[in-house]
């Protein structure tokens, strides 16, 4: 089983890289276990995870419909930011970078741009996809 | 060689992911808080060999946790690093400046978060 976010040819480059800093190297059963591991704690944090995203989604909406209160921009960046902190180490880059752009534009000092809703909206598709697309 | 590791962060898929990287890459033994007081009292019950410290946490963050470990005599001496997801200039600047041993990135790689540990610590 591949590592999460991985693939052979960069386990071996890792691997590589770790021999030559004289660092131990995960055996394959380590690997597996490391990646079926973090598997495990994808299954678990899910919930929290698709919780955030549907926050994102809502926020979307409701900023494209010029309904999103200040507090609720600032629960968006919020989610936003813990997003982009977790997804990238679950193997989801792409999934950083949205969040991250998501959080920026949130918790900018103005707030989104008026004419960014559809980008958001767009945005918080995207990432709901990444997020249920993840295996 | 075997270290000891304390992860202070509120969130707990960062406690755990972190935990099970070191955990699992580096055999490290690691020890878990959810804030930072709690932080602060694991910190002085096990005497880790380097701290990982969130920076967004509610109530007490990572940079008042910091002042506090650095003001407390049982704790002074344990190198400390940032973890935090805010990338932008300025803030990397105002961490920088708090004399923490290092700032490290979320998200982190679980492959590689011990190899960036021991290569700020200097640890083989």
């Amino acid at each position: 089983m591949p590592l999460v976010g991985s693939d052979f040819g960069k386990q071996q480059l890792w691997n590589r890289y770790r021999r030559q800093k004289g660092l131990g190297v995960l055996n394959p059963v380590q690997q597996d276990a490391l990646s079926q591991a973090l598997d495990g704690l994808w299954a678990k944090f899910l919930p929290l995870i698709e919780e955030r995203v549907a926050l994102l989604g809502s926020a979307a909406a409701a900023f494209a419909a010029g309904r999103l209160p200040a507090e609720e921009v600032q629960a968006a960046g919020a989610a936003a930011h813990k997003l982009a902190g977790v997804l990238g180490s679950f193997g989801l880059a792409r999934g950083t970078a949205l969040a991250r752009e998501l959080e920026t534009l949130y918790l900018s000092p103005s707030g989104p741009e008026p004419a960014s809703g559809a980008s958001l909206i767009s945005m918080a598709a995207e990432l709901r996809a990444i997020v249920q697309n993840r295996r | 060689m075997s270290h000891r590791i304390l992860i202070i962060d509120d969130e707990e898929d960062i406690r755990e992911v972190a935990g099970l990287s070191l955990e699992t890459v580096a055999g490290w033994e690691v020890f878990l808080a959810n804030s930072g007081p709690q932080g602060i009292a694991r910190a002085i019950e096990h005497q880790p060999d380097a701290i990982l410290l969130d920076v967004m946490m509610p109530g007490m963050d990572g940079p008042a946790t910091f002042r506090e470990l650095r003001g407390n005599p049982a704790t002074a001496h344990i190198p400390v690093m940032l973890l935090t997801a805010k990338v932008q200039a300025t803030d990397q600047r105002r961490f920088a400046d708090l004399g923490v041993e290092a700032v490290l990135f979320k998200p982190f790689d679980p492959l590689t978060l011990s190899d960036q540990i021991s290569g700020v610590l200097g640890w083989s």
